[in-house]
Parts: C-alpha cells; sequence; structure tokens
C-alpha cells in the first residue's frame, strides 16, 4: 500500500515537466495583486526596480498569490473564506486551473508550493469548528487533489516551505469563526500557534506564546535559509495593550518577542499585516497597514526604528534590504534606515508582495 | 452648432481636468505651526509658574490655558506628532495606568521626580496634560503642599511637558513641515505626490473627528442601560464638553486653511455643534446617568459626525480621496 508519505515523496521525486518559466515574463522577482483605477483586479509581476514585468487581469480582489519556483504560473487565493484558487498563466493571464476547497473546507488566503514546484500546499481549514488543514495537490497532474493533513491548531493562515524542503511551518492563527457569518467565536479562548508539520501530518514541534498572549493571533510568516522563522501578529484583545507583533523562532528554541517602545507600538495598532527579512538576512520588519507604519527588528529581536508610509502592507526581501507596497501605489526600497521611493503605480497594491524563488 | 457642441464639451469638462487645488502649505502655516508654537509657549507659562508656586491652585489656570491650545493639534498623529502626540496627552488609559503611576512614584518619592532631563524615561502615564489633571483636581492628588514631594513632581512634569511641546514644534518647524510640502519631489519617500500630503492632513481631519464622537463622547454614553461618566476625557477639571468642542473646531480650522474654496456645510456644522453643546447641563458629562442629559450629549455626537460627513463631502468628495486600501481591510 502506498502511504501518504511515500506518495508526496514519488510527487517529489518526478522531475517538474518542462514548461515556460519566469524569464519568459521579463524576470519578475515579485508577484503583487493591485487594484486598478477603473476597480478591476490585476496580478503584477515586479522586478528588483518596481518596475513592471508583465500584467495579468484577476477576476476578483484576491488575498496572496503564490509563485512556482520554475514555471511562470501563479497561484491566487480567493479573499477568506475561499472556496476557490486560480492557477494564473502568467504569460497569457488565461486561467490553468481553478481549484475548488473540497466540501467543507475553505481556502485561507495563503499556499506554497514545494522546491521543486511538484506538490502544492493550501492552507484551509474545516467551515464547522475551524480546524486547520493543510490541502495537498499534485501540480503535474493538472493540480489534482491528493489529500489533505492537520495543521494542529485551528483558523491557520500562512504556511510556508521550511528550508529543509520536507516539512512546513504553519501560523495557526487560532481563530474559530462561525462557519455561515464568520463571527469570531472564541475570542476570550483562542489558543494560536506556530506549528511545524510534516509532509505526513505529523507534528513536529508546536509554538504557543505564554498565556496572556493568547489573543495575539499569529497571522503571517517570514523565513531565512538557515531555519529562523519570523511570525507577525494581529492582536484580538482590548485596543491599546501595545503587544510585541513579531516573534523569531528557530526549531527547538524558545519564542523571540520583538517589542518596540510603547509609543511606537501603540501606532501600529495591535495589527501587523506583512513579514519579511531584510536581504542578508540580518534584520528583519512588520508592515501595519493600520498605523501607516513599517518596523524594523535585529534577527535577536531589537528595535532598529520606524518607517512611515501610509497605508503600507506589501513587505518582502530586496537585495538591497525590503521592498514596500502601499494602497497609494508607492514602491519603496528600505535601506537600512532608508527608504527610498522606487515609484508610484497608478495603482492600489494589495496586502501581500510575494517574492518569487531563485 | 459644431462650434457650440465643442464649447459645451469643453465647459462640462473644466471641472474635471483642473485639479482642486489644496493647500498643504496654508494648513502649515495657518494652522499647524501656529499651533505647536502657541502650545510650547503655553507650556512653558504653565512651567514657569510652577517654578514659582508649584501648588495646584496657582497652576490650574496655566494648565487650562496650555490645553486649550494643545486642542488646536491634539488630534494630528504624523511626523513628530506620530509618536509625540500620545506623552503629552496619553488618554484614554483604560486601565488607570495614570493613578497607578503617579501614586507610586509620590509614596516611594522616587528620584526621578526631582529630574525635569530624566523624567523623559518615566511611563507616558505619568506624563503629559492628564497626570498634571490628577495632581492639580483630583482631591487624592491635589492637596499636596509647598516644598512637598508632589510638589517638585508638578515642578517636573510641567518642565517635561513643555520640552516635550518644543520639541514638536522644532520637529515640524525644521524638518516635517519640509516633508509635507516637498511632496512628490525626488526622495520623498514619505509623500510620493502633492496629493498623499493633502491626504495625510485630510486623514488627520476625518480621524481627529471619529475619535471626538467615539471615544470622546462614546466612552462616557457607555450603553444606555451603562452609561460610563467618569470615562469621561478630562471630566476632573470639567472640561470633557470644552474639548469636544476645540478638538472639533481644531479639524474645522485645519480643513478650512487647507481647503481654498468655502465650507459652507461644515462650517453650518460646526456652528450647529456650539448651539447644541447649550444644551448639556454638565460640562464633564457627569450627568449622562439622566435620560435627558444623555440625549443631550448623544446629539453632541450626532452632530460631530454630520460635521465630518460635511467635511468628507467637501473636501473628500471634491479630491476623490478614498479611504486605505489596506488599512480598512485587515488579514
Amino acid at each position: 500500500m502506498t502511504t501518504r508519505r511515500s506518495f508526496i515523496a514519488s510527487l517529489l521525486a518526478v522531475s517538474a515537466a518542462p514548461a515556460t518559466g519566469w524569464a519568459a515574463v521579463g524576470d519578475p522577482s515579485y508577484l503583487a495583486a493591485a487594484k486598478q483605477g477603473d476597480g478591476s483586479f490585476v496580478l503584477i509581476g515586479l522586478r528588483e526596480g518596481g518596475d513592471e514585468a508583465f500584467r495579468v487581469p484577476l477576476p476578483a480582489r484576491g488575498h496572496a498569490a503564490c509563485a512556482h519556483p520554475s514555471r511562470a504560473e501563479a497561484v491566487g487565493f480567493a479573499r477568506r473564506p475561499g472556496t476557490y484558487a486560480l492557477v494564473i498563466d502568467c504569460i497569457s493571464g488565461e486561467v490553468l486551473h481553478e481549484l475548488s476547497a473540497p466540501e467543507g473546507h475553505s481556502f485561507n488566503g495563503h499556499g506554497a508550493f514545494s522546491a521543486d514546484g511538484t506538490v502544492l500546499f493550501t492552507s484551509e481549514q474545516v467551515a464547522e469548528g475551524s480546524e486547520g488543514r493543510v490541502g495537498i495537490w499534485d501540480v503535474d497532474a493538472g493540480y489534482a487533489r491528493v489529500s489533505d493533513i492537520p495543521t494542529h491548531g485551528l483558523g491557520p493562515h500562512e504556511l510556508r516551505l521550511m528550508p529543509d524542503g520536507q516539512s512546513l511551518v504553519v501560523a495557526n492563527g487560532g481563530i474559530q469563526t462561525d462557519a455561515f457569518d464568520r463571527n469570531q467565536l472564541n475570542v476570550d479562548t483562542m489558543q494560536p500557534s506556530l506549528a511545524y508539520v510534516g509532509f505526513d501530518g505529523s507534528l513536529l514541534e508546536r509554538v504557543e506564546l505564554d498565556p496572556e498572549l493568547h489573543q495575539n493571533s499569529i497571522r503571517h510568516l517570514a523565513l531565512r535559509p538557515d531555519g529562523l522563522v519570523g511570525f507577525c501578529m494581529q492582536w484580538q484583545g482590548e485596543a491599546g495593550a501595545a503587544t510585541p507583533l513579531l516573534g523569531l523562532h528557530r526549531r527547538g528554541a524558545a519564542p523571540v518577542l520583538c517589542e518596540a517602545p510603547l509609543e511606537d507600538e501603540l501606532v501600529m495598532s495591535g495589527y501587523a499585516g506583512s513579514v519579511a527579512f531584510a536581504g542578508g538576512g540580518s534584520e528583519i520588519a512588520i508592515t501595519s497597514p493600520k498605523g501607516g507604519r513599517m518596523h524594523r527588528f535585529s534577527d535577536a529581536g531589537e528595535f532598529l526604528g520606524a518607517v512611515s508610509r501610509t497605508d503600507v502592507c506589501g513587505l518582502a526581501t530586496h537585495d538591497g534590504g525590503y521592498m514596500a507596497s502601499d494602497g497609494l501605489g508607492g514602491l519603496i526600497l528600505v535601506q537600512g534606515k532608508t527608504p527610498k521611493p522606487l515609484r508610484r503605480a497608478e495603482v492600489a497594491w494589495d496586502n501581500h508582495l510575494v517574492r518569487i524563488a531563485g | 452648432m459644431k462650434k457650440t457642441l465643442t464649447v459645451c464639451a469643453a465647459l462640462l469638462a473644466a471641472p474635471l481636468a483642473l485639479p482642486a487645488r489644496a493647500g498643504v502649505p496654508e494648513a502649515l502655516k495657518e494652522h499647524i505651526l501656529p499651533g505647536y508654537a502657541g502650545f510650547a509657549q503655553a507650556t512653558e507659562t504653565l512651567a514657569g509658574a510652577a517654578q514659582a508656586d508649584c501648588t495646584a491652585p496657582a497652576l490650574r489656570g496655566a494648565w487650562m490655558h496650555a490645553f486649550d491650545l494643545w486642542n488646536a493639534v491634539a488630534d494630528i498623529h504624523i511626523g513628530p506628532s506620530e509618536t509625540g502626540a500620545l506623552p503629552v496627552a496619553f488618554w484614554p488609559d483604560s486601565r488607570g495606568f495614570t493613578p497607578k503611576t503617579l501614586t507610586k512614584l509620590i509614596s516611594g518619592e522616587e528620584e526621578i521626580g526631582h529630574d525635569p532631563l530624566g523624567y523623559g524615561d518615566v511611563s507616558i502615564a505619568a506624563r503629559g496634560l492628564y497626570p498634571l489633571e490628577f495632581m492639580l483636581y483630583d482631591p487624592q492628588f491635589s492637596d499636596y503642599e509647598k516644598g512637598s514631594y508632589a510638589c517638585t513632581l508638578v515642578q517636573t512634569m510641567t518642565r517635561d511637558l513643555a520640552r516635550q511641546a518644543a520639541t514638536l514644534d522644532a520637529g515640524w518647524e525644521e524638518q516635517f513641515a519640509d516633508v509635507l510640502r516637498t511632496a512628490g519631489q525626488e526622495g520623498n519617500a514619505t509623500y510620493m505626490g502633492e496629493d498623499e500630503a493633502v491626504r495625510a492632513i485630510y486623514t488627520q481631519i476625518l480621524t481627529g473627528l471619529e475619535f471626538t464622537a467615539d471615544t470622546r463622547l462614546g466612552r462616557p454614553l457607555g450603553t444606555f442601560e451603562r452609561p460610563r461618566p467618569t470615562r469621561a476625557e478630562a471630566w476632573r477639571s470639567g472640561r470633557s464638553l470644552r474639548n469636544v468642542l476645540q478638538d472639533s473646531k481644531g479639524a474645522y480650522d485645519m480643513a478650512a486653511a487647507l481647503a481654498d474654496w468655502d465650507l459652507p456645510q461644515s462650517k453650518a456644522a460646526l456652528d450647529r455643534l456650539y448651539e447644541l453643546a447649550e444644551r448639556v447641563e454638565d460640562p464633564s458629562f457627569q450627568k449622562v446617568e439622566d435620560p435627558g442629559e444623555r440625549l443631550h450629549v448623544e446629539i453632541l455626537q450626532q452632530q460631530v459626525r454630520a460635521l465630518s460627513d460635511a467635511l468628507e463631502q467637501e473636501i473628500g468628495v471634491r479630491l476623490g480621496i478614498q479611504p486605505g486600501f489596506n488599512s480598512g481591510d485587515g488579514d
């Protein structure tokens, strides 16, 4: 009998079918969804300098996209609770596949490819009870649903492939939502976690914060090649609590919380929307569109400073630091403490800026 | 015939073709910069007065005056005020940090209370206008004698406040005003277009009014079943209503300076707010448990929202300013 583990291993072993790579669409380094002036939505490929490599239409506002590591294919997830995800050919703009969440599941806005691009992992939750699942899809079989494994927590949001290529790290937001009206049901008892999950669904490690931070929903992730994980949070408790919004974790060690001075923390409004390591990996930053701010920290968790920018949310690693994007169309290169405007596009950049591997 | 049509088309197109001009330099010159300069001066006066006589009755007038001037700029949270406004005005203090921190300082006669320069390291809950209100008006704190630790603490706090005000004033005058004025110019990563600087000021106006309606008025109102009068802002000094009016006027004044066109609806809404305020019996909102008084305060709250709506129509809609794409989203 083929076990799930051996089946996934067999998928990973098959080399990816030759297809047209990112070079064919102008070698973008980033994917970003955006709203155009006429109200329509697009997926745009951006180069390191902020110039546009390609632009293809999206049928509706999405949440995040994930980029196939070699083929010019992106998977765009519907806004939560999403029942579909679209595999888009970034050359033609054609929708190659429409993925439907299995009955009773919904997509939670994020996904990740295996290193060789043969498997797609999707963040999902069971509508009834909000139990987290990772959907597993066979890319070369036309994104066929293979199976799903647990995230070992409720309401998962972002998930990322660990650098070992053999496991996933999942941000279990901890929030249980009503299957019909999306109301939060467990704010008083929620328990977010950072979970490391093997491809067979085994729980390798789970990290929970101190009880007084149980309302700090862990939602987005950044990874450094050596396995250091940055996780950013959204506070669900009383306003003004000024809790830390970023944590660092390394397998087997205790998490390190990154705190900003109180005045700065309060400006963030208890909300971090994206997290990314700077190029080189010695620092990490989070953005808060609600606070119009980006906070930088050292990789040991020390506060380095803030950059103010209205509606900033998208954030990704750049060779020279970070690339940040915002709802006013701004693309900003942040090098050390200095923000350098690259350009302002005639679009509103959506929540996330996704780095294309390689 | 054809010519006439062309003229008509041109006339129709004109309002769209001409960008509505809004005056960031005017908002700075007429409202923001004089606002901070005035507050710096008033806090210097307060600190000077505390040096001469630090007892509560002697300082109330100067403190009141400083708060009046603060209200012109109280709801600005950009540039130096993004983090700098908070230690001046730490409110609401839902967990009661201000009285707790003051009690701890006073009962322990902590050394930092003698050190105006070092006082900047003290928790923001014990800095700025609100802890001074406790010291000057709350019976548990205000009966201190000359020469007491509390008296020195008040001198230290007023000196620290004056220094904060001077720092804000200098930060705006010498740095941030130029960031706003040079919006859209090369290298300006804060405002990548003139429209963004306009938007930033406009946002301060609307969020300030929202705070006045939801928090300055909403907190004491609580719910009908459970009004919360002691959650009002600055009720100890009896200036809760005064703050609502001055903060609303500050928002309107900044809007009027920003727009180089008339704002008749907004002006009417502000005037109406002042009229309605006369019906409120207790300016510290301590009678909101009375249904009649509650209604008056609720009407005031509606009128602040009406002022906000009028400004949105007369400025935001005209300039085509949309709410933040990501900030209002959340995920």
